[in-house]
């Protein structure tokens, strides 16, 4: 099981750094793992925990956010209220017992596609480490 | 505790013109209960109480009080409203002043130092619960109980409620008037039930809130009763989009825990209201305590101490502790 098993990764990346990033690390033809679902949104700091949990409800095994290093946000300061919010996040859900390996936060540039693909790869590795994620799943109930 | 010095200052509150009401307390029909009551003249100042069974915090009702639209014509009524804080409820007040949830202007906060309430479980245990009624008053080194004529004195250490325990702040932290002495600080023993939580291993913790989540009804008591879940538009009533689904099974239940106690992650006042309206028993408290306790210690936050300082999680400090970023 473990040996097949291919985690599902949703990833939240900023429109200005992440998204480019990954982009380049694209255009550069460099390899990372297609375990990632990327959904672009416009600054780290729009990422609702909620839209952490829901993730991880609906089939996520692993979750990674990824935003501009602190100081360049195109918005000014959005990754620093992200920074506060989903380190708190990422307290609770360890403390409530979600393996915190499913849980990753990055800052990746527009030209940090090697380091993009590294992050990729740490997070998918920590997520087929952690195995499937049944925890709190929801339940798809057919009426 | 100086009843007659309560009723005489509530009574002089209430009388003001600019005074809508005050929130206080008040003996409860049958056994220990203490109901919460709106004084609206002199004469209902007379039946206010406050003793070790004053534990509901009153600071819910500033926020909970329905917002009726103003008939065309008609000024909004802009009175007071007067409240009877503890240490734990007076750090509620501050939050919502924080957030500007409430307008200091609204407000008189009647100070009381609080030698800390009683959990009423543990009292229940102890000395079972009949008709008559029953009273119970500080005395040094504990509880007085007076029922039925008879007179027992009961250990602080016995029935004392968890949260005052674990409490910093006995007296209120903001007030306009404060009744009786201030009470001297006690030592705090550690937080037992968080640590020893964390001390385990994830799949341990895992369990242990699996258990405690699948006992969970919905009632949004825990909700209802915190002075500061107060959204008019709550993510729990919103139908688009639905973040957490209505039905009652484990992974809406966690969804729904987790986001309770992370929507009061650096606000939490730390007064025990919602574990004390869990019926099933769930301890909430936990969580918020250990939100509150990682905001202290990494961040150097405390929620509800200062008027003057901003939210935690609508600020920011660039030096913030980021090594669990990649």
């Amino acid at each position: 099981m473990s040996e097949s098993f291919e985690p599902n990764i949703v990833a939240f990346l900023c429109n200005w750094c992440s998204y480019a990033g990954a982009d380049l690390a694209g255009t550069s033809r460099v390899q990372y793992p297609a375990n990632i679902n990327v959904i672009r949104v416009m600054c780290s700091g729009r990422v609702n925990p909620l839209f952490v949990m829901n993730a991880l409800q609906q089939g996520a095994d692993g979750v990674l956010v990824s935003g501009c290093h602190p100081g360049d946000c195109h918005y000014m300061e959005g990754n620093f209220y992200a920074r506060r919010r989903l380190g708190m996040l990422k307290d609770l859900m360890e403390f409530v017992g979600i393996d915190p390996r499913r849980f990753h936060m990055s800052w990746v540039s527009a030209s940090e596609g090697h380091k993009w693909k590294e992050v990729v790869q740490k997070t998918v590795d920590d997520a087929r480490e952690a195995g499937p994620f049944q925890g709190f799943r929801r339940r798809q109930i057919d009426w | 505790m100086d009843l007659e010095k309560l009723r005489k200052t509530a009574a002089e509150i209430v009388s003001r013109d600019d005074v809508k009401y005050l929130i206080g307390w008040r003996p409860g029909s049958f056994g220990y209960r203490v109901s919460p009551c709106f004084v609206q003249d002199a004469a209902g100042a007379e039946e206010l109480i406050f003793s070790p069974l004053c534990a509901s915090n009153l600071a819910t009702y500033l926020t909970l009080v329905e917002k009726l639209p103003v008939p065309r014509g008609e000024e909004p009524d802009r009175r007071k409203v007067a409240l009877l804080v503890k240490g734990c409820d007076s750090r509620a007040v501050v939050q919502l002043l924080v957030e500007k949830g409430i307008e200091r202007e609204q407000v008189i906060l009647v100070g009381l130092p609080c030698r800390g309430v009683v959990d009423l479980n543990l009292l229940q245990q102890k000395y079972p619960e009949g008709l008559e009624k029953g009273e119970l008053s500080w005395q040094e080194g504990g509880f007085q109980l007076i029922r039925n004529g008879e007179t027992a004195t009961i250990p602080r250490e016995e029935i004392l409620a968890e949260k005052c325990r674990l409490c910093r702040y006995p007296n209120p932290v903001l007030s306009d008037v404060t009744i009786g002495d201030p009470v001297e600080p006690w030592e705090t023993e550690a937080d037992r039930g968080v640590e020893e939580l964390e001390q385990k291993s994830v799949e341990e913790r895992w369990d242990y809130w699996e258990e405690q989540f699948s006992k969970c009804i919905r009632c949004y008591s825990c909700r209802n009763a915190c002075p500061l879940c107060y959204c008019d538009d709550c993510i729990l009533d919103r139908l688009n989009p639905i973040w957490i689904n209505r039905a009652v099974n484990f992974s809406e239940n966690t969804a729904f825990h987790l986001a309770r106690a992370f929507h009061l992650g650096g606000r939490c006042a730390e007064c025990g209201e919602c574990e004390r309206a869990c019926p099933m028993n769930i301890p909430l408290g936990k969580l918020n305590r250990k939100l509150a306790k990682e905001v202290r210690e990494k961040y150097g936050y405390e929620a509800g101490v200062d008027p003057e300082a901003k939210p935690f999680l609508a600020s920011y400090n660039p030096n913030d502790p980021e090594e669990f970023i990649l």
